[in-house]
C-alpha cells in the first residue's frame, strides 16, 4: 500500500502546486507528513515558494515553513504513535 | 491485563531511525537551495518558475487534446457552453462597470470644465498584449506569469491590464521571456483608491475580492467604480456589496474585479 499511496501523494502535491488551488498541496503535504516521515515534503514546499513568490522573504514563505513544521513537529508524535 | 505499551521494540530508540537521515539531509538541501537562491538574486526561483509555466502549457495542450478527440463529447460540449456563457457575462460585467467608470468620468471632467489631455486610448500605443502562462488559482500569494520579460521591455512596475483597462496586478519580477505579476488585490495587499470622492485604502482578500470601510456619510451603492490615482487613474473593481453594522461609524465595503480571470487568457501590459 505504501508504495503506492506515498509516490501517488507526492506527484498529486508536486502538480497541484502548478495547477490546483493551494489547499490540495496542503492536504497532500499533511496527508505525507503525517502518515510516512516524508522528506518530499519539504521539496514540495519550497516548490510552491518558488514557484509563486515575488521575493523569498515577503511575505513569508509559508508553504515551505508549513513543511518544515509538518515534517519536523510531527516526528516525535509519528514515533510514538502513529503508523510507524 | 497490562495496558502499558510495550517498549521492546525500542531498543535502538537512541539511535536516528532510518527515515530521519534523509530528512536531515533534505532539510540541508533545502536550507541550502534557499541560501542560493537569495545569492543568485532569485536565479532559482526564475528556473522553477521557467519549469512550472512549461509543465502548464503541456498540461493545457493535454487536456486540450484530451478534450478534442472527443471521448468526453457531451460533458465537452456543455463544458464548452458553460465556459462560453461565463465568459460573455463576465464581458457584461466589465463594459457596464467600464461604462459607468466612463461615465463618472466624464461626469468629473464636466464638472471642472477642463478637458484632460490624457485620453484612456493614449496609453494603450505604448503597451504591449501577453499571453498568461501560468494558472490563476494556484498560487497562495495571489501572483501568476506572463509570457513576456525584458525582451520585450517589460519591467518591475508596469500595470497588468483587462481589455477594459481594469488594472488586474503590477509586475513584481522580470525573467528574460516571462514575468510575475502580483495581483492588485492580492491577500493583505493595500492599495488607496477613490470612491465617490472618498479616499479609501482597499485591502485585497485574494481572487479577485477586496475589502474597504467608508465613512457612514460617504454615498456608496453597489455596482460604483472604484478608481486608483495611484494606477493612473484607472478603475480597479466595482462595489459588490455594501454592509452596515448600526454600531459602527464606518460602513464595510465589498469590492470586486468585474473580469472572469478563470477565462482570461491575454493580458495588457503598460508602463506606469
Amino acid at each position: 500500500m505504501s508504495r503506492i499511496f506515498r509516490p501517488t501523494l507526492v506527484i498529486v502535491g508536486s502538480f497541484a502546486a502548478i495547477f490546483a488551488p493551494p489547499w490540495v498541496t496542503i492536504i497532500c503535504m499533511g496527508l505525507l507528513a503525517f502518515r510516512y516521515p516524508a522528506w518530499e515534503v519539504l521539496f514540495i514546499g519550497l516548490l510552491m515558494d518558488f514557484l509563486w513568490m515575488s521575493e523569498l522573504f515577503s511575505p513569508m514563505p509559508i508553504f515551505t515553513i508549513t513543511a518544515v513544521i509538518l515534517v519536523w513537529g510531527l516526528e516525535p508524535l509519528r514515533k510514538e504513535f502513529l503508523f510507524s | 491485563m497490562n495496558l502499558f505499551r510495550r517498549n521492546d521494540g525500542h531498543h535502538g530508540s537512541w539511535a536516528p531511525r532510518p527515515g530521519r537521515h534523509r530528512i536531515i539531509l533534505a532539510t540541508v538541501i533545502v536550507c541550502a537551495l534557499v541560501l542560493v537562491d537569495s545569492l543568485s538574486g532569485g536565479g532559482i526561483r526564475s528556473i522553477a518558475r521557467a519549469g512550472g509555466s512549461l509543465v502548464w502549457r503541456w498540461g493545457i495542450s493535454i487536456e486540450g487534446a484530451i478534450y478534442g478527440s472527443g471521448f468526453f463529447r457531451t460533458r465537452r460540449a456543455l463544458l464548452a457552453e458553460n465556459s462560453a456563457l461565463t465568459e460573455q457575462v463576465a464581458q457584461f460585467q466589465e463594459r457596464a462597470a467600464a461604462y459607468r467608470v466612463l461615465q463618472d468620468e466624464n461626469a468629473a471632467l464636466r464638472e471642472i470644465l477642463r478637458v484632460s489631455e490624457i485620453s484612456r486610448g493614449k496609453g494603450k500605443d505604448s503597451g504591449i498584449t501577453a499571453p498568461i502562462i501560468s494558472s490563476f488559482r494556484a498560487s497562495p500569494y495571489g501572483t501568476f506569469q506572463i509570457g513576456a520579460g525584458t525582451s520585450d521591455s517589460v519591467s518591475p512596475g508596469n500595470l497588468v491590464l483587462s481589455a477594459e483597462d481594469f488594472v488586474i496586478g503590477r509586475i513584481e519580477v522580470v525573467d528574460a521571456h516571462a514575468s510575475l505579476v502580483k495581483e492588485i488585490f492580492a491577500p493583505n495587499t493595500l492599495t488607496d483608491a477613490v470612491l465617490h470622492g472618498v479616499g479609501v485604502a482597499v485591502l485585497g482578500q485574494g481572487g479577485g475580492n477586496a475589502r474597504a470601510d467608508v465613512p457612514r456619510q460617504a454615498d456608496v451603492a453597489v455596482g460604483d467604480p472604484v478608481i486608483s490615482a495611484t494606477l493612473g487613474s484607472r478603475a480597479i473593481g466595482i462595489v459588490g456589496n455594501v454592509s452596515e453594522d448600526s454600531g459602527n461609524a464606518y460602513r464595510r465595503v465589498q469590492i470586486y474585479l468585474p473580469v472572469n480571470l478563470s477565462v482570461l487568457k491575454f493580458v495588457y501590459i503598460v508602463k506606469q
